[in-house]
């Protein structure tokens, strides 16, 4: 079922202005790869941060956000990476850095998004979720996916690898056709 | 106190002086009048989280309940006095309703909403809330159409009485009129108002908290419909933001609207428009910010309201990691050259402008666990991040005229690190707003604080409409108890997807969206009301301490509002305490704060009205009014 939904995804044509859109976010997401220092994004979210990340205590609904900490450092440098790298595109656009979680293969979080607070895949707020498939596949095959699932909205998805050349991140290079200049202002 | 001498007691504070045998009240058809804190069901009843003092009335005041058609209501000058009307019809059909004065009403205006009864999910009970402004006589039906209850048998009235600061102070007589057919029936309400005059300026200064203006889009259809792209740019979505504004203003409070995201998106209309980058970071249009700020700041968008035309106190400045100063140059010699450049020339406008009655916050409300920083601007838990208050601090020094009119101040939501905040960022933060929790241990900071020039708030949120109507009442009372300034609603324009028939409580609501009224702005709360007038009550309570001890006044005030002592209002400090904030638990934190707040869980639907009744009677024996 995810397969055929992956194909499915795939063959949506697209319309021109999202052609060209998904081009550009392409080339950004295929320098992301190259960019990114794997090792660096897996020193950002500190080892408790991960491990509150799964607790629940009923009388602590907040027990895990209320705990998340990051290395600041490791933190600010993978940012100044990825804003770099969406300054590439010549409309606006996010390079999120999103990362699977040991022990969890099921599970994916967002670690580092960006100023237009664009992503196709993040509801709002979530510590980590559920995996998304085209991820999955990113992480899995470490080659680039492009996803038009939502209308409008264009992401491109690359793999990020260690110094042992195992993908251990993924960007999510993402634009709207249509900005929307109100949402996530909040 | 007996039973029955504390019945009376009640009945007396209500105003109710004559009430209505309950079996009287089945009669078909009747106007009735009950307490602000008394809220009605569209049954004939009273909704059941304000029964049990219906229940005291009734058992100990000859049968005679909540409802009466006789009030003897007393109020000082510049303050509203308010109770419910209620129609109730056995029969569906038409009526009027009017209100006129006797004698003449001099300078006082009467104020009428229609209460609409929201289904609320939690208990599946009708809850009235919102108010939807109506002009007399009024007409309409039972049951009332658009509210959509099958058997409802009574519609309820907020009535609003102002006196204005210079009313004559007498006795006015008023009857309220409930007409069908044949039919009459009638409520009287003799207000005697005093000499006394409220205070312009509230001790405790209540701002009700929001989230940018895409909600505008959702909560206004029949605008943003027809404006379509246009209306985030349009004179009318300029004129919604003022309009609630005006509505908190109007109820002597403040709104503040933040204008930017976890990340550092930024709306447009929040913000001027930059160009640049590095040394040459520059505003380049100030058009969108002026047409929203510029009436807030020099006060018009306040012309013609009963408080009169005046600058807004404190607003949010878009001011976040990302804005002036791109995040990308952070640490770097062109942040630093950003920042001061914009913030220098933000200064020079409003010195410019002459906005220089307002306090411009630099806040951060960005938290790590959003993903879009390394540190927490907001409720800081790990103390390493302070240091990036200390940065932005240097900035902001370096950004502004040291002698410059414009008050620009450094403002930080705080909670578990709030200790240390307080000694690590003292010259650097000089506006907190403090988690209710960990304050309550903190009796000596309020007034720490305010030694130093800071200004000191808390924050909370709006009870839900299924508690006491009186609940809102503590956030004013504990925040004079405590000695703070101000009170934080975290957030008072969610009222959901669907307030009317399927409501989530108003836990984030203390005002509705009038669009499904053809109201082109926001219409009050029953909430919203009862805070006001307790709120002008404290104001004019803590007036008298030119002849009553501070002290005194809290002790007499918490005696009779919850039967505590002043020291009840605090909690001891914990003992984890003294741990580094990152090892407390949340759970550890609710025990820690229990004591303080099992006096605050239930307050009973009398709490207020005793109060009142103790403001009223010192405010009866203040020499001329003064």
């Amino acid at each position: 079922m995810k397969t055929f939904l992956l194909i499915v995804v795939s063959l949506v044509p697209l319309a021109a202005a999202e052609r060209d859109m998904t081009r550009e976010l392409d080339e950004v997401a295929r320098a992301a790869t190259v960019m990114l220092d794997g090792d660096a994004c897996q020193r950002i979210v500190t080892p408790r941060a991960l491990d509150y990340m799964f607790k629940k205590d009923p009388n602590d609904a907040w027990v895990d956000g209320d705990n998340y900490e990051v290395n600041d450092q490791a933190f600010i440098a993978a940012k100044k990476t990825l804003i770099r790298l969406s300054h590439l595109a010549p409309f606006p656009c996010d390079v999120n850095l999103w990362m699977p979680i040991a022990g969890h293969p099921d599970k994916i979080r967002v670690v580092i998004r960006n100023v237009n607070e664009m992503s196709q895949f993040w509801p709002w707020g979530k510590l980590y979720q559920d995996m998304i498939p085209q991820m999955k596949q990113v992480l899995e095959t470490g080659r680039r996916i492009t996803v038009a699932e939502k209308p409008g909205w264009v992401s491109v998805l690359a793999p990020v690898h260690d110094s042992l050349n195992a993908t251990v991140a993924l960007v999510e290079v993402v634009s709207q056709t249509r900005l929307d200049a109100h949402e996530n202002v909040k | 106190m007996s039973l029955s001498t504390k019945a009376r007691t009640l009945a007396f504070a209500f105003g109710l002086m004559s009430g209505v045998p309950l079996a009287a009240q089945n009669t078909g058809f009747q106007l009735l009048a009950t307490p602000e804190y008394l809220r009605p069901d569209p049954f004939g009843g009273i909704v059941a989280p304000d029964e049990i003092a219906t229940n005291q009335i009734a058992s100990e005041n000859g049968g005679a309940g909540a409802f009466s058609n006789k009030l003897q209501l007393e109020g000082a000058r510049g303050s509203y006095v308010s109770f419910h009307l209620v129609v109730k019809m056995s029969q569906p059909g038409a009526y009027t309703l009017s209100l006129g004065f006797d004698r003449g009403q001099g300078k006082l205006q009467a104020d009428l909403f229609r209460e609409w009864f929201h289904f609320t999910e939690s208990d599946k009970q009708y809850d009235p809330d919102a108010l939807i402004p109506i002009t007399l006589p009024y007409h309409s039906r039972l049951p009332e159409p658009d509210n959509r209850i099958a058997a409802q048998t009574a519609q309820a009235f907020w009535v609003d009485l102002w006196i204005p600061p210079d009313a004559a102070p007498k006795l006015y007589v008023a009857h309220a009129v409930l007409e069908a057919g044949e039919q009459r029936s009638t409520v009287s309400i003799d207000l005697k108002v005093l000499p006394a005059v409220v205070p312009d300026d509230d001790v405790m200064l209540m701002d009700h908290n929001s989230y940018g203006t895409s909600w505008l889009a959702d909560d206004y259809p029949s605008i943003s419909g027809k404006l379509g792209d246009g209306f985030f740019q349009s004179d009318e979505f300029f004129r919604l933001i003022h309009a609630y504004h005006r509505i908190f203003y109007e109820h002597r409070g403040i709104f503040h609207q933040l204008g930017y995201g976890h990340a550092g998106k930024v709306g447009p209309e929040f913000a001027p428009a930059l160009g640049g980058t590095g040394h040459t970071r520059h505003i380049t249009d100030w058009n969108l910010y002026d047409r929203h700020y510029g009436p807030l700041f020099d006060g018009s968008a306040f012309a013609g309201t009963r408080r009169g035309a005046q600058p807004i106190p404190f607003v949010y400045l878009p001011v976040n990691p990302e804005w002036p100063a791109a995040f990308l140059n952070w640490g770097e010699a062109g942040y630093e050259a950003e920042f001061v450049n914009v913030l220098a020339e933000m200064e020079r406008h409003f010195r410019d402008k002459g906005w220089t009655r307002t306090r411009f916050e630099v806040f951060f409300n960005h938290k790590k666990r959003y993903m879009g920083f390394p540190w927490d601007g907001d409720e800081v838990r790990f103390p390493a991040d302070n240091r990036y208050f200390l940065e932005y601090g240097r900035l902001l020094k370096k950004a502004l005229p040291p002698d410059t009119p414009v008050k620009f101040v450094f403002r930080a939501d705080t909670s578990w690190d709030m200790e240390q905040q307080f000694k690590d960022l003292g010259g650097v933060v000089n506006m907190w707003v403090a988690s209710r929790d960990i304050l309550s241990w903190l009796p000596r900071a309020p007034a720490m604080l305010h030694q130093r020039g800071d200004v000191i708030w808390f924050y909370s949120g709006p009870p839900v409409v299924t508690q006491p109507a009186s609940t809102i009442t503590q956030f004013p009372i504990e925040g004079w108890m405590w000695g703070v300034g101000g009170f934080v609603h975290w957030l008072t324009v969610g009222a959901g997807s669907d307030p009317w028939f399927h409501f989530d409580g108003g836990g984030t609501a203390l005002v509705y969206s009038g669009d499904r009224f053809g109201i082109a702005g926001p219409i009050p709360s029953v909430r919203l009301k009862i805070q006001r007038n307790a709120v002008q009550e404290l104001a004019l309570l803590a007036s008298f301490t030119k002849r009553k001890p501070l002290d005194e006044l809290k002790k007499e005030t918490a005696r009779l509002y919850n039967h505590t002592a002043t020291a009840d209002w605090w909690n001891p400090r914990p003992a984890f305490a003294a741990e580094p904030t990152y090892n407390w638990s949340g759970t550890a934190l609710d025990a820690a704060t229990k004591p303080a707040m099992s006096h605050l869980e239930h307050i009973d639907p009398a709490a207020w009205a005793r109060v009142r009744q103790y403001v009223m009677r010192l405010a009866a024996e203040e020499p001329n009014g003064k």
